[in-house]
């Protein structure tokens, strides 16, 4: 309760100068105003959230392009996508300035009365994130550096879901050198193997997302079989090889139904 | 390449915090039984109203608000498993509780004040007062769709206090909804359950003043509230 509504509220007593309806227009007006600026806070999350689901999109392409891009042009590529990724967490602190207003906890009740405008942007950039990090460290990053890239509470669910995705934007890095396709395999198997270890109750969304991660998976095992065969045949000349994986998984592709992408 | 420890180990950590949150969300939402067990109590009470004669009827909603009262203990149980800066993360499961408590405590207050309860007051009267109830709070919303349950109550009493030849309480009730409805049209409400809610309000608007109708139209009920 706001502390107008309590200034309001504490003259229970109907003042005898005043009708019923006199007195309950003063208090909805309490009312009316907690209600709007927790809508216009709402409205503001929501419009930074779409943001950063949107910015988040488009550093995932870029980091696409940078994976098949030539070795040179790497370098570049993820340091761009580290700049772009400042730009969408500079949204995070702005909406942490948002939910910070009136607040004297800075902010971390409120965070848990918007949660739900902001997960979906903060999935999205969860994805955007260890995709970036994956590519710069080959490994997974941790629920702890994402926490401390927002500097608040991502909470372990959005990690999962956002991991999950993550499984699907490594599908197409199987194309990479050959030695890529088997790591990424492993890296996927290992993701999808914990993840089928958690009781779905616990993450909503999971169940779905574990479908596409053992499509992909799968796509990726094709690739990694025809690899192995040709890897025989053409042990020594990696540019066929490559030619090889690209169509392995063109074919895995129209094989399954559609991933994401 | 990230070797499999190290993605089990970093999956790990992730999922060992999921598995404390969901038991904590257990844990709370097992500690809110006894106020469950109270909303019943009190929406039982004030069920009788509709029987009781209209003599019985201040003694009905004295008790109801007693039986709302000794919720306090239980509400002071329930802060201390919410951590710090989170009770909107636990909102989920106090929420509903509210919503419950609030209907009750109008109801048995418009019986005996003939009054709209406060927020506020509601806050205090169903022992959501004081230090040691932490971060818990009746936010307007949960209020606010708190009264329309009540609210949706009233017409049902209208019709059964004719029946017990009570030709004063539906001019009452029917005054009191009026006011309410004015009261809320005054908000800003967006497409939510509260909306939705409010929608409600104009039939039970016109229910009450369908019996009023009908009374008049016999030369019944004199009073206007």
């Amino acid at each position: 309760m706001a502390d107008v509504a309590m200034e309001e509220a504490v003259p229970a007593p109907i003042a005898p100068t005043m009708t019923r309806r006199e007195h309950l227009a003063k208090t909805f007006e309490a009312y009316r105003s907690e209600l709007d600026e927790a809508n216009e806070r709402r409205e503001q999350i929501i419009i930074r959230s779409r943001a950063i689901t949107q910015l988040s999109k488009k550093l995932i392409f870029h980091c696409h392009r940078g994976a098949t891009a030539p070795p040179a042009a790497r370098a570049k590529n993820l340091k761009d996508g580290r700049d772009k990724e400042r730009e969408i967490h500079a949204n995070f602190v702005a909406i942490r300035a948002q939910l910070a207003i009136g607040a004297d906890d800075g902010g971390n009740e409120n965070f848990w009365q918007f949660k739900d405008r902001i997960t979906g942007g903060l999935e999205e950039y969860i994805e955007a994130y260890t995709f970036l990090y994956y590519l710069e460290t080959k490994e997974l990053a941790p629920l702890a550096e994402l926490q401390k890239a927002l500097s608040d509470e991502s909470g372990a669910p959005d990690y999962i879901l956002g991991m999950s995705d993550l499984t699907g934007e490594l599908m197409p890095l199987s194309t990479g050198d050959h030695d890529v396709p088997l790591a990424v395999c492993s890296f996927v198997r290992d993701v999808k193997l914990i993840f089928d270890a958690i009781p779905p109750k616990m993450v909503p969304k999971l169940d779905r997302k574990q479908e596409e991660t053992t499509r992909s998976l799968e796509k990726i095992e094709k690739v990694c079989y025809a690899l192995r065969l040709r890897l025989v045949e053409f042990g020594d000349k990696p540019e066929v090889l490559k030619t090889m994986a690209k169509r392995a998984l063109e074919e895995a592709n129209m094989a399954g139904p559609e991933g994401r992408e | 390449m990230a070797a499999p420890a190290s993605v089990e180990a970093t999956l790990a950590a992730a999922i060992t915090q999921m598995e404390a949150d969901a038991t904590l969300r257990k844990t709370v939402k097992e500690a809110t039984e006894p106020i469950e067990e109270i909303t019943r109590q009190a929406t039982a009470e004030l069920n009788r109203l509709h029987s009781a004669s209209s003599d019985k009827h201040e003694a009905i909603a004295n008790k109801a608000l007693e039986i709302v009262a000794t919720a306090h203990p239980t509400w002071v149980e329930i802060a201390k498993l919410i951590p710090k800066g989170e009770f909107f993360r636990y909102q989920f499961a106090v929420s509903p509780l509210f919503k419950s408590l609030v209907t009750s405590i109008a109801f048995a207050r418009f019986i005996l004040h003939n009054e709209l309860v406060p927020a506020f007051t509601a806050a205090t009267l169903m022992g959501l007062t004081g230090e040691d109830v932490g971060e818990l709070q009746l936010s307007s919303d949960d209020y606010l769709q708190g009264v329309i349950a009540m609210v949706n109550e009233l017409p049902r009493l209208s019709i059964n206090s004719v029946t017990a030849q009570n030709f004063e309480l539906p001019g009452r009730i029917a005054a009191f909804v009026n006011d309410i409805f004015a009261s809320y049209s005054m908000l800003n409400l967006r497409n939510d359950n509260l909306r939705r809610r409010f929608d409600s309000l104009k039939y039970d608007l016109k229910r009450c003043e369908d019996v009023v109708y009908d009374l008049t139209l016999r030369g019944l009920g004199a009073s206007k509230a």
